[in-house]
């Protein structure tokens, strides 16, 4: 499977280090968003985006209203989505889950975790 | 009848007396209020000042602390490209170190070649066993290429803890939340003291907020991998929740 990675983050610093991640765990199709708005335009433009990782708190439209808004949509309902955010207190990862978030992720991460989640939500999907 | 009104008049002129008494009694006390009022009011003043004061430097404080979330964004996008800088350098490095360890290959294979070809010629074999013994570059080159991924890990470890300026400004702007909502209360404290005050604190707001800006105030950088444990645990139990409740609805 060719997967083709949209990182939403207002970060700049964030995004980054996850590209940078992601390039060094092979995968080198990576777009960016810098919100979940931004994110939505980039999957309506790129048929091809099949991953998302987006972090939570972001200005405009955030991670978890960027899941409801993807889940919410027959044609996004299954695409992948790590989560991947500071955010971790357990009713915030609850109300994740309850959004259908594919996996979730505390910062700072290590790409350990990062390769881990991947390979755990990759494997339910196949 | 008369006797009765001269009565009444007396108990009348007794009550004003004692209104007297009890006022020469009391003028004393509210003599030592009014004083107190007197020096209590530039008091009040005085905290009704420093409030203003403070109020009106909140903003500044406020600036001040997105100055520093985008200075440290600033200096860690510059670190990020360097980093990228060295990687690519290092990988440049690292080819062209392949390139001659193959070429030095080659030339073992050329030099084993024409030992090959003069293997009665002493001085020849002598000339090749000393090249051979003086011949490092391969051995050397293995060295330095083990290096390079030690290199590479480290420079890589760099870019990750560098998610500590993300963590950072979100901490920084639960700072600025707070130092905001400070603000608030006090420009209605002054609001309830003196509104004109409250004009000259709303007049000297010019600091911005990014609009919709929204943060974790318990952001916290953490490696120690615990919170990831426990988020895992989460969703785990959840998953379990979620499977048995399917499996209750089949059998229900």
């Amino acid at each position: 499977m060719s997967l083709k990675f949209l990182v939403v983050d207002d970060s700049v610093t964030m995004r980054r280090i996850v590209a940078n991640s992601l390039k060094n765990l092979g995968y080198d199709n990576i777009i960016e968003a810098v919100d979940g708005k931004d994110a939505l335009a980039k999957l309506a433009a790129d048929p091809a985006i099949n991953f998302v990782i987006t972090d939570w708190n972001m200005p405009v439209f955030t991670g978890l209203e960027l899941t409801k808004s993807l889940r919410s949509d027959e044609k996004y309902a299954k695409i992948p989505i790590l989560m991947v955010t500071t955010r971790g207190v357990k009713e915030d990862i609850i109300e994740a889950l309850q959004a259908k978030v594919s996996n979730y992720i505390i910062k700072p991460f290590t790409p350990q975790v990062l390769k881990e989640k991947i390979d755990q939500i990759l494997a339910n999907v196949q | 009848m008369k006797n009765l009104n001269m009565s009444q008049l007396f108990e009348k002129l007794n009550d004003v007396k004692s209104l007297f008494i009890y006022g020469q009694k009391i003028i004393p006390v509210l003599q030592s209020l009014v004083d107190f009022m007197q020096e209590t009011v530039p008091l009040l003043e005085n905290i009704n000042h420093s409030i203003a004061d403070s109020t009106s430097k909140i903003p500044r404080a406020t600036d001040q602390i997105n100055n520093v979330t985008n200075a440290t964004e600033l200096a860690t996008t510059e670190i990020l490209d360097l980093v990228d800088v060295i990687s690519n350098n290092l990988s440049t490095i690292d080819n062209s170190l392949k390139d001659i360890t193959e070429k030095e290959k080659i030339k073992s294979s050329v030099i084993e070649k024409l030992k090959a070809l003069l293997p009665d010629n002493a001085e020849a074999m002598q000339l090749f066993q000393e090249y051979k013994d003086n011949d490092v570059t391969i051995s050397q080159i293995e060295k330095l290429s083990e290096v390079f991924p030690k290199i590479q890990n480290d420079t890589y470890n760099i870019t990750l803890s560098l998610q500590v300026q993300d963590i950072t400004s979100q901490q920084l702007a639960a700072v600025n939340h707070l130092i905001e909502s400070v603000q608030t209360k006090l420009a209605s404290l002054i609001h309830d003291i003196d509104d004109t005050n409250l004009k000259e604190v709303q007049s000297s707001e010019n600091y911005s907020t990014p609009e919709g800006a929204t943060f974790d105030p318990n952001a916290s950088y953490d490696k120690s991998g615990d919170r990831q444990d426990m988020i895992d645990e989460i969703i785990q139990s959840e998953n379990q929740k979620a499977s048995q409740d399917e499996i209750d609805k089949l059998f229900s």
